[in-house]
């Protein structure tokens, strides 16, 4: 506001700004220089020669594309499954007022909070007990579960911005409620669907420790665990070819968060899962 | 309003959950399949390289049966849960699989390995097995649990163009700990640039650090680790101690590797792929395996091994009688005790460790033949200068006391040598909670005793 | 609101697909969590499995290194997320402000890459940035500052992998909550002559507390069970310096073979993790409850 005081702030904020961007890109910085050298190993040392050689290097089905698509599988399978449970739990919740949805929803609030990954442990021996080790559908609903509370707290969130009035008339045409949620609703909350099942496939791709302890066939295993096991095996002597690896591995969904705040901005910022 | 939907929502819920309980990736659908599990990691190919080759063989001599191998990438410490994980349910257990010796005992009591007995009577091959290789698969219920497929010792293995340039004697012949510190300082005084002395440490080495490393040490003092008559774990003794005290005397005075390199699970695969290659390394306590990295086969050919490298025996501590030592382990393949078909099992072990493929698979990755026709045979025997100072070490090895309990106690080392290396704690604290955590591990304190 | 047209068993009904999910897979992993807690359950070494009262915790009450372990975790929590994240991304939020949307676009940006970078990826990229030869220490080199990060202080460097990992998320949440402050208010006050310290503290800080309040609950949350990246980082080495109790509990569990054990350290996170998820609970405003 005042002239004289704003100068010095400015540049100070500025800089501390700038501070903040170097510190958060330097961390990258050996990664991406080392996935374009050749031989690149761990040390920082820039040689200048630049090729696409350890992108060629990865790319073959038994490095990247088949732990890419089990990535898939499981993230997308995980996504699907849990967008479907959550919608058909949040219209209740969204719609009605009873005991039942009131508590519902304080379990489901009370749940996101519980860091699930510490269970991993029992999960394994329970998955052991009743043979569901080794399995990817039972990992995806393992998956799917442990997203399912924030995915119903998001997702109630979105079909509240829905005014009701515009199911009311369909209510009065007869039409069930299942009818008016895929008739109305869900065309109006396409954006409420897709931040939810991308948050969810996000999340699940980077899951390195569920798949890593539930899953033990080397075919089946995403490229989150492969990925490890490739940088204990050859982290040190090829980590040129880990960082391409963990470029093409990371890209998508870094794309895919891009594209989602493009599209439908603040709506992406998580917001509906934190108002306090 | 609209039930159908709901419940088509839910079959379709169902559906999944139920498929979950049969899906899997296993491809163990047809009754035809053997499934092998076996480690690969760093400089270890030689066993993958082997199977692959063995499986076209078996499923050539055996038509509608089909070898599945599944190669476990993971050192040592990572490999033995990956198949604790995969045996502990029979969907996924492997039916034949590649287990080291000291875990059958504890792999036994939790029902992962079966008994094959009755398949060895009937395997006239059997008979050329020694009698030390017929008691390494057998377990303390008297049963055989797996066929050997080689042993090894270990021993010094040291660089002799590095051991000239600091204006040590070679041959080298090291009488006590004290000799073997005194070359390593003079390394690290005369000749720049090289790490004098290696010796495996810490979790990240795995059963490596307690075998090759600690296991070597303590087992050339007074002390070891079992007291058989009193069948009760030592814990406490002065010869662990010591032991410990060594570790740190190497860490303390730089003498060994920088502790955050020796730490790194790849640190056994750099040491043989690199640093001895490269002439940066002085001494390396080591197995007798070793020198497969270096053959034409192996992961880093290195033909000059065989003039820039010698080796000498481990001396005991103070030189006691008889003067050296060594430890002995080795690998079995074991049938599965959730195997479909154990016969079939075993005929594949069988095939793997007949006597050409026993012959191929001891020359490459570097093992003392268990069979006394391989033993005999000239192939063998010219396959590697090394062969003969290592079978020699025979006479005066050691095995560890491969109880159930042995895996605890071997992780107790383990943590009790990382906490000396890393500075974290002086040798008697670590020695307390290594006594402690033992104690606890074996359980009780009647378990145990203090020293013999 | 007309509620006739759709009946309680058909509103029920709609609750059933996430209700079995989470009955099954969500309560279940926790009822077997508290079950085995009290069992001997192990990797290998045994096929039965005992039930052993509560001797697992009598075993963790005696032992020396889960204690450790808990500090640790204390301190990576209170270091990285308390202090470091929720700090951080509130001041950033505050700095970006008004800027313009190059300046917004290039920090927030980069803040938020961080943050979606798969945790592994993350892992990999301190892990070579805090190397002995890494970037830092080619920086650091020229002040003669240059140090074995990862093994001298390890725990300083997952703390710090931690917040450049999680800032994104604190420092959304601020710009969403600083958002909803009317720009009046702050004019007003800096009409009376506060400082923009003044003006923070006593305008801006009271009217997001809720904001900070939940956000620092949800962050404690997500970083008491944080596994991969120190994983990858340090595996909770060397010794047991950066072995936080998840860490801890999966060596107990995997490497040492002792599940029981690990289970009753799981069950220990859960009920440390259960008190914070009741107090975020009952802070946030559930809306028509």
């Amino acid at each position: 506001m005042t002239g004289p005081r704003r100068g010095p702030m400015r540049l100070a904020a500025y800089l501390v700004l700038a501070l903040v961007a170097i510190s958060f890109f330097l961390p990258f910085l050996w990664l991406i220089v080392a996935s374009i050298q050749p031989g690149a190993a761990l040390s920082a040392d820039i040689s200048w020669q630049f090729s696409w050689e350890n992108f060629g290097e990865v790319l073959n089905a038994e490095t990247i594309f088949r732990p890419v698509l089990n990535s898939l599988i499981i993230s997308g399978g995980t996504a699907l499954i849990t967008v479907f449970a959550a919608t058909l739990a949040a219209y209740p919740l969204s719609r009605y007022r009873s005991r039942f949805g009131r508590l519902f929803l304080y379990g489901i609030l009370f749940s996101t909070g519980l860091p699930i990954t510490a269970v991993m442990v029992p999960v394994y021996t329970m998955y052991s007990q009743f043979e569901l080790t080794d399995s990817v559908p039972a990992l995806i609903l393992f998956m799917a579960a442990s997203s399912l509370p924030f995915a119903i707290w998001m997702m109630k969130n979105f079909m509240d911005s829905v005014p009701v009035e515009l199911e009311e008339a369909a209510w009065t045409d007869g039409a069930g409620w299942l009818q008016s949620l895929r008739r109305i609703i869900l065309p109006l909350m396409v954006p409420g669907l897709t931040v939810v099942f991308v948050f969810t496939f996000v999340t699940q791709w980077g899951n390195f420790f569920v798949p890593f302890i539930l899953l033990q066939s080397p075919d089946s295993q995403p490229a989150s665990v492969t990925i490890y096991t490739f940088f204990s095996t050859y982290g040190q002597v090829a980590y040129g070819q880990l960082a391409a690896f963990a470029i093409l591995y990371t890209l998508p969904v870094v794309l895919l968060y891009t594209a989602m705040s493009r599209v439908f901005g603040g709506a992406f910022s998580l917001t509906g899962a934190v108002k306090g | 309003m609209r039930p159908k939907h709901v419940l088509a929502a839910l079959t379709a819920l169902a559906l999944t959950t139920a498929s979950a309980g049969c899906g899997g990736s296993g491809g163990d659908d047809s009754d035809k399949t053997i499934t092998v599990a076996y480690q690969k990691f760093g400089a270890f190919i030689q066993l993958d390289a082997q199977l692959q080759n063995v499986k076209k063989e078996y499923e050539a001599a055996h038509a509608g049966w089909t070898v599945e191998l599944v190669p476990i990438e993971a050192a040592e410490n990572d490999y033995y849960t990956k198949l604790s994980l995969m045996n502990r349910s029979p969907k996924t257990a492997p039916d034949v699989m590649y287990e080291d010796t000291f875990l059958i005992n504890t792999d036994i009591q939790a029902g992962f390995l079966a008994p094959i007995d009755e398949y060895l009577s009937g395997w006239a091959d059997w008979s050329q097995f020694t009698d030390a290789a017929k008691a390494a698969g057998k377990a303390q219920d008297g049963k055989t649990y797996g066929v050997p497929m080689g042993t090894d010792t270990r021993a010094l293995w040291y660089d002799k163009t590095i051991f000239q340039k600091a204006g040590l004697t070679v041959p080298w012949e090291p009488k006590s700990w004290n000799d073997v510190l005194a070359a390593a300082r003079t390394i690290k005084q005369k000749v720049p640039g090289v790490t004098p002395l290696n010796v495996y440490s810490g979790k990240g080495a795995g059963e490596g650090a307690t075998m090759q490393g600690f296991e070597m040490l303590l087992y050339g003092t007074k002390h070891t680790l079992y007291d058989d008559a009193q069948k009760k774990w030592i814990v406490g003794s002065p010869g662990f101690n010591d032991s410990l005290g060594f570790i740190k005397t190497i860490f303390d005075e730089k003498l060994a590797p920088d502790p955050q390199d020796a730490l790194d699970p790849n640190w056994g695969t750099k040491v043989n792929t690199e640093l001895f290659p490269t002439g940066k390394l002085g001494i390396s306590l080591d197995g007798s395996w070793t020198s497969s990295t270096w053959i034409e086969s192996g992961s880093k050919p290195w033909p000059q091994w065989t003039e820039k490298l010698g080796y000498a025996a481990m001396p005991t501590q103070n030189g006691e009688a008889p003067g050296k030592t060594s430890m002995s382990g080795g690998w079995l393949l074991s049938v599965g005790a959730h195997a479909a078909d154990k016969k079939a099992s075993f005929d594949f072990v069988t095939t793997m460790l007949n006597k050409e493929n026993t012959l191929k698979y001891d020359i490459a990755a570097g093992q003392i033949a268990e069979r006394k026709d391989v033993a005999a045979d000239p192939r063998y025997l010219e396959s590697n200068p090394s062969l003969e100072f290592f079978t020699g070490l025979v006479d005066v090895t050691h095995f560890r006391p491969a109880y159930p309990d042995y895996p605890n106690v071997s992780n107790a080392i383990q943590v009790a040598m990382e906490s000396v290396m890393t500075g974290q704690a002086p040798v008697d604290a670590a020695a307390k909670t290594f006594a402690e955590q033992v104690t606890s591990a074996v359980g009780g304190p009647d378990k145990v005793t203090t020293a013999s | 609101m007309t509620t006739a047209t759709a009946p309680r068993a058909a509103r029920f009904g709609a609750f059933v697909p996430a209700l079995l999910l989470l009955v099954v897979f969500f309560a279940g992993p926790l009822l077997w969590a508290v079950y085995s807690a009290f069992t001997d359950v192990a990797l290998t070494g045994s096929a039965e499995v005992n039930f052993i009262g509560v001797d697992n915790f009598t075993t963790m009450w005696h032992d020396a290194q889960f204690w450790n372990s808990l500090w640790l975790t204390l301190v990576f929590v209170v270091g990285s997320a308390v202090i470091g994240q929720n700090t951080l991304g509130l001041l950033i939020a505050l700095l970006l402000r008004g800027r313009n949307a190059g300046t917004r676009g290039v920090v927030s940006g980069l803040v938020i890459a961080a943050w979606t970078v798969p945790e592994v990826v993350a892992g990999f990229c301190w892990y070579s940035y805090l190397h002995r030869d890494g970037t830092l220490n080619g920086i650091l080199g020229w002040v003669g500052l240059d140090q074995n990060w990862l093994y001298t202080t390890p725990m300083l460097a997952v703390i710090l992998a931690n917040v450049w990992r999680g800032t994104a998320f604190s420092m959304l949440v601020y710009q969403a909550a600083l958002n909803d402050v009317p720009p009046e208010l702050h004019e007003a006050a800096a009409m009376d002559g506060a400082s923009a310290w003044q003006r923070l503290r006593s305008v801006t800080l009271p009217l997001i507390r809720r904001s900070i309040v939940s956000n620092l609950m949800l962050i404690t949350l997500q970083t008491l069970a944080a596994f991969g990246l120190i994983y990858v980082m340090t595996k909770g080495g060397p010794g047991t310096k950066s072995s936080t109790t998840p860490i801890y509990m999966y060596q107990e569990s995997f490497q040492f073979y002792k599940l029981g054990y690990g289970t009753a350290m799981a069950l220990v996170l859960l009920v440390i993790g259960a008190i914070f998820s009741l107090i975020y609970v009952r802070l946030i405003k559930v809306d028509n409850l």
